[in-house]
C-alpha cells in the first residue's frame, strides 16, 4: 500500500510538472519501458532432429501498446516463431501458418546499446516480403549468433538494437537479453530450454514522436 | 586416371635423369664421402635440405634428440612435442591432436618424415598421434616461414623426423610399454648392415588403448578404444660416388565408436608411403640429388543406428612428389642449392561436388648459403609454385646470423610464407542433415546454388554469383623472427626469439544465401587479416654432466586485425553474460584468437643419479584460453568464459639393469588435471611401465 501510494505521488508530481511547463499542447504519453521474461515461441519442423522439414507453426504475437502476448488477427505488432521475428506489415514470406500482415508495421536493426539508440530513422524501416524478414533470419545477419559446435547456441547479437514500427504507426526499440527459457547466463544446450525469449523494450506510444 | 598414369610418368622421368646421370658420371670419381664428415656438433637436415650445423644456422630451428625421447618415454610424436617451448598441442573435434608453432594451427605446420611430408588432413589437422616414434633419430622444428624451401603448409613451421639408421652390422631393439587405460605399445626394431655397405632397417609398432572417458554422466566415452600398426622399412648403399635410399611406411589404424545412445560406428584408417632417393656426387663440389615419393592415406567411417546404416563417410586422398637437387659448393662453406619439383594431388571425399579432385603443380627453388666470415653468415632463398587452380606464388626468405659480443650471436629471418587452399574450401557441398544449413567450396558455389535454386530451396541470394569468377588466393604470410643466442660454455646455453607473423587472405566462410528452410548457405572467401606476434625463450643450465635443467616460455598474442580496429572505432559490442545488455568494447578487453595462451611455461629436470638410475620432472603450464564466443559477438573478449589455465607435471625413472636390459616407470599428469567439457585430449593420470631390450 505504501508503495501505491508513493507511485501515485510521483505520477501526479510528473503530470504535475508536464502540464506546468506547457499548458496549450496535449500532454506527452510516457514512454513505457518494460521486460518480457519467458515468451514462448514453439515451432514445428525446420531443423531438429532428423532432416530438416519445412517450417510450420502459430507465431507468438507480441502487441507493444498492450504490453502483452495477444491472439489478435489484426492488433498485434510482431510475431515470434523459433529464431524468426516478423512485423506486422508487408507480406507473408509464404511459409506454412504464417499470419496475413494486416498493419504498417516495419523493423530494422540498429548497432549500439540499448540506452545509445534513442533516435529514430524512418527511412531505414523495411516490411516483411517474399524474399525475406524485415529482421533477417539466420545467424549473424539478424538478431542473433549460432555457435555451432560444440556449444550450439543461440546467443543474441551483442549491440544489435530492434527497431520497430507498429501496426499502427508508433515506434519501439527491443534488446533481445536471452533465447532460453529463465534466461540463464550460461546458457547449455543439452539442459536448457530454446524458443523462451526474454527482452528489453521501450515503446512510444506518442504518434509521429521518433525518440525513446 | 590416365591422367594420373601421365603425372607419374612425369615424376619417374625427373627421377629416371637422375639415375642415367649418375650411372654415366659416376664411375670415373674417387671414393670420397664428404657427408660423414665428423663434427660434434649437432646436424640438421631441414633449415638447407643438407646436412649442416645446427649451431651456425641463421633460422629458429630445434633439435629433439632420440636421448630425450627414450627418456621421456614417449609413445607417439604428441608426446615429445608437447614438451617442447613454443609448441602447443590442440586436440581437434574429430579427435586428433595438432600442433600450434608460434599461434599457427595445426594447418600451417608441414610434417615430414625424413623430408617428405605427411598427408591425410581431413579437417585441416595432421593428427600426431599416428606417429610412431620408437624408430627416430631425432626431430627437427624450424619455426617461422619455410615455404621458400617447402612450399604450401610451411607457413607456420616445419617439424621433420628423421628415421634413425642401424649403427652396428646386426641389431635387434625390442620394447615393450604397458600404461593405464590398458596401454600397450610395442616396438621391434632390427636392423643389418651387409659387408658391401648394405643397410636394412625393418621396425613395427603396435599401439593399442582402452580409450578413456573424463565425462562418466553419459555412457559415452571421451575417446573409444582403437589400436594400430606402424610397419617401417628402409634401405640404404652407396658406393663411391653414388647412394640410394629407399623407405616404405605403413600404418593401420582400427576404431569403434559411440555417437549417441542410437548411433554407433567403425573407423578404419591406412595410410602408407613410398620414398626412394639418389644422391650422386658428379664433381667435388657439385652433387645432385633426386627422390620420388608416393603416399596414401584412407579413411572410412561407417555410421549405423541401431538397423540401419546411416552415413559412410570416406577420405581417399593420394600423393605423388618428386624433386631433384643440385647442391654446388662454392669455396669451404658457401653452398648453393637448386631445385625443381613436381607434385600432383588427388582426393575423393564424401559430401564434394565432383568425385575425383586433381591438382598438380610445379615448383622451382633456389637457396644460397652462404659465409661473409667466421662470424657471420646468412640464407637467401626463393621458391616458385605454379598451381592450375589458383595463383602461383613466389616466397622469398632471408636470414643471418652474426656474432655481436663475445659468445653472443644475433639471428635473424624474414620470408614469406603461404598455404594453398585446402579441397574442402574449393569443392565441397555439404548440406548439414540434422540443421539443414550448407557449406559450399568456393569453386562450385555457381553449379550449387543453381542447382538449389532450381529445386526451389533458395529464398535469396546474399552475395552476387560474379564474386566467384575470382580464383581463391592462397592465404600468405610474413613472418618475421630476432633472436639472441647466449652460449658461453657447455654449462649454459640461451635463447631468445622474438616472433611476428602478419597474415593476410585468410580462408573463412560466410553466408551467401538464405534458405527456405531458415538456414544459411555458407561458402568459403579471402575475409581476415591477423597477426600473431610473441617471445619464445629457452635457457638451459648443466652445472655438472649429471643435472640438467631446462626452462622454457612463450609469450603469444594472436589477433584479428580487422576486429581491432573495429573496437577501437567503437564499433564492436559485447555482453557480461549471454542474457545481459549490450556494451560498447573497450579495446583492452579483446582477448584475441581462439585457442591461443598468452603464456606458456614449462620446466624440466633431468638427472643421472648412481648406478645407472636416471629421473627426470618435467613441467608444463597453459594460462587461460578461450575456444568459442559465449556472448554472441563472434570472438573473443574477457567476457567471454574461458578454459582455466593448468599445470602438467609428469615424472620418469629409469634404470640400466644390464648391458642390454633398461627399465623404466613413470606417471604422467601427476595432478590427475582434467577438464571434460574443454580439454578433451587429458586423460587422467597415467602410471607406466616399460621396458627395452637391445641385442
Amino acid at each position: 500500500m505504501k508503495t501505491t501510494n508513493i507511485y501515485i505521488t510521483l505520477t501526479l508530481m510528473l503530470v504535475f510538472i508536464s502540464c506546468s511547463k506547457d499548458d496549450d499542447s496535449v500532454p506527452l504519453l510516457d514512454v513505457i519501458s518494460n521486460q518480457i521474461t519467458n515468451l514462448h515461441a514453439p515451432q514445428n519442423g525446420g531443423s531438429g532432429n532428423g532432416p530438416p522439414t519445412p517450417i510450420s507453426g502459430e507465431f507468438t504475437k507480441f502487441d507493444f501498446s498492450a504490453g502483452s502476448v495477444t491472439i489478435s488477427d489484426n492488433d498485434w505488432d510482431i510475431g515470434f516463431r523459433g529464431t524468426s521475428i516478423i512485423v506486422n506489415g508487408g507480406v507473408s514470406l509464404g511459409t506454412t501458418d504464417e499470419p496475413s500482415r494486416t498493419g504498417d508495421g516495419a523493423a530494422y536493426i540498429a548497432n549500439g546499446t540499448f540506452t545509445s539508440v534513442t533516435q529514430v530513422n524512418p527511412s531505414l524501416f523495411v516490411q516483411d516480403s517474399s524474399n525475406g524478414y524485415a529482421i533477417p533470419a539466420g545467424s549473424g545477419g539478424g538478431w542473433y549468433t549460432y555457435s555451432g559446435p560444440p556449444t550450439y547456441l543461440i546467443t543474441p547479437t551483442p549491440g544489435k538494437i530492434l527497431v520497430f514500427r507498429t501496426a499502427d504507426g508508433k515506434y519501439a526499440k527491443v534488446e533481445i537479453l536471452s533465447y532460453y527459457k529463465d534466461s540463464p547466463p550460461t546458457p547449455d544446450y543439452r539442459f536448457s530450454q530454446g524458443r523462451y525469449y526474454t527482452f528489453n523494450y521501450i515503446y512510444q506510444p506518442n504518434e509521429g514522436v521518433t525518440d525513446f | 586416371m590416365s591422367s594420373t598414369n601421365y603425372h607419374i610418368r612425369i615424376s619417374s622421368t625427373l627421377f629416371l635423369i637422375t639415375i642415367i646421370l649418375s650411372s654415366f658420371l659416376c664411375s670415373a670419381q674417387i671414393l670420397n664421402d664428404s657427408i660423414s664428415t665428423k663434427s660434434l656438433d649437432e646436424v640438421i637436415v631441414t633449415g638447407t635440405k643438407t646436412k649442416r650445423q645446427l649451431s651456425s644456422l641463421p633460422l629458429p630451428a630445434k633439435l629433439i634428440s632420440k636421448n630425450e625421447i627414450e627418456e621421456i618415454n614417449s609413445s607417439r610424436l604428441r608426446d615429445v612435442l608437447d614438451q617442447q617451448t613454443g609448441i602447443i598441442i590442440v586436440p581437434d573435434f574429430g579427435g586428433g591432436e595438432g600442433i600450434q608453432i608460434q599461434g599457427l594451427d595445426s594447418e600451417y605446420i608441414l610434417i615430414l618424415i625424413d623430408g617428405l611430408p605427411l598427408i591425410g588432413r581431413q579437417s585441416g589437422t595432421l593428427d600426431l598421434n599416428r606417429i610412431a616414434i620408437a624408430n627416430i633419430e631425432q626431430i627437427e622444428v624450424i619455426n617461422g616461414s619455410s615455404s621458400s624451401l617447402y612450399g604450401s603448409e610451411a607457413l607456420g613451421g616445419v617439424v621433420n623426423i628423421i628415421s634413425s639408421e642401424i649403427k652396428d652390422s646386426l641389431s635387434l631393439d625390442i620394447d615393450y610399454k604397458l600404461a593405464s587405460y590398458n596401454t600397450n605399445d610395442m616396438n621391434l626394431s632390427t636392423g643389418l648392415i651387409t659387408k658391401d655397405g648394405q643397410k636394412f632397417n625393418i621396425f613395427f609398432n603396435y599401439y593399442s588403448s582402452d580409450g578413456y572417458d573424463l565425462d562418466k554422466s553419459d555412457n559415452l566415452n571421451t575417446i573409444d578404444p582403437y589400436n594400430n600398426y606402424t610397419g617401417f622399412i628402409k634401405y640404404s648403399f652407396s658406393k663411391n660416388n653414388f647412394s640410394f635410399f629407399s623407405s616404405a611406411r605403413i600404418f593401420d589404424e582400427k576404431q569403434s565408436f559411440r555417437i549417441n545412445e542410437n548411433l554407433f560406428g567403425d573407423n578404419n584408417t591406412l595410410e602408407w608411403n613410398s620414398n626412394s632417393k639418389i644422391g650422386l656426387k658428379i664433381s667435388d663440389n657439385f652433387n645432385l640429388e633426386s627422390d620420388i615419393y608416393f603416399t596414401s592415406y584412407n579413411t572410412e567411417e561407417d555410421i549405423s543406428s541401431v538397423d540401419i546404416e546411416e552415413a559412410e563417410n570416406y577420405f581417399d586422398q593420394f600423393l605423388i612428389k618428386s624433386e631433384v637437387r643440385g647442391i654446388v659448393d662454392l669455396g669451404i662453406r658457401n653452398k648453393l642449392i637448386l631445385g625443381i619439383g613436381y607434385i600432383d594431388e588427388s582426393l575423393s571425399r564424401n559430401d564434394f561436388f565432383k568425385n575425383n579432385i586433381t591438382q598438380s603443380s610445379v615448383n622451382l627453388f633456389t637457396q644460397f648459403e652462404g659465409f661473409a666470415s667466421n662470424n657471420t653468415n646468412y640464407i637467401i632463398g626463393a621458391r616458385y609454385d605454379n598451381y592450375s587452380n589458383y595463383k602461383s606464388q613466389i616466397s622469398p626468405r632471408i636470414a643471418f646470423r652474426t656474432k655481436i659480443f663475445k659468445d653472443v650471436f644475433l639471428k635473424s629471418s624474414i620470408g614469406k610464407g603461404f598455404k594453398a587452399p585446402d579441397f574442402r574450401q574449393l569443392y565441397f557441398n555439404f548440406t548439414n542433415s540434422t540443421l539443414g544449413y550448407s557449406v559450399v567450396g568456393h569453386n562450385v558455389v555457381v553449379d550449387v546454388i543453381s542447382e538449389l535454386t532450381q529445386s526451389n530451396q533458395i529464398a535469396n541470394l546474399i552475395v552476387s554469383l560474379d564474386q566467384f569468377n575470382q580464383k581463391l588466393s592462397p592465404e600468405n604470410s610474413l613472418s618475421i623472427n630476432l633472436g639472441l643466442n647466449y652460449n658461453p660454455s657447455n654449462q649454459l646455453k640461451f635463447e631468445i626469439n622474438l616472433f611476428r607473423n602478419d597474415i593476410d587472405d585468410l580462408i573463412d566462410y560466410r553466408v551467401i544465401a538464405n534458405k527456405i528452410n531458415g538456414q544459411n548457405v555458407f561458402s568459403y572467401f579471402n575475409l581476415n587479416k591477423v597477426y600473431t606476434q610473441g617471445i619464445e625463450s629457452t635457457f638451459n643450465f648443466r652445472p655438472n654432466e649429471k643435472l640438467n635443467f631446462i626452462i622454457g616460455y612463450q609469450f603469444l598474442e594472436a589477433k584479428d586485425k580487422d576486429v581491432k580496429s573495429s573496437i577501437n572505432n567503437g564499433e564492436v559490442y559485447a555482453r557480461k553474460s549471454s542474457n545481459s545488455p549490450s556494451f560498447i568494447l573497450e579495446p583492452e578487453n579483446y582477448f584475441g584468437l581462439y585457442n591461443r595462451s598468452k603464456h606458456t611455461f614449462n620446466f624440466k629436470i633431468f638427472f643421472d643419479a648412481k648406478n645407472d638410475l636416471k629421473l627426470n620432472f618435467r613441467s608444463k603450464y597453459r594460462s587461460k584460453y578461450g575456444l568459442f564466443d559465449s556472448n554472441g559477438n563472434d570472438f573473443l573478449d574477457t567476457y567471454d568464459e574461458f578454459v582455466k589455465s593448468y599445470f602438467d607435471l609428469d615424472i620418469a625413472a629409469s634404470k640400466k639393469i644390464n648391458k642390454s636390459l633398461i627399465i623404466n616407470i613413470g606417471i604422467d599428469n601427476l595432478l590427475d588435471y582434467t577438464d571434460p567439457a574443454n580439454i578433451s585430449n587429458l586423460p587422467g593420470r597415467i602410471i607406466y611401465g616399460k621396458f627395452n631390450l637391445k641385442l
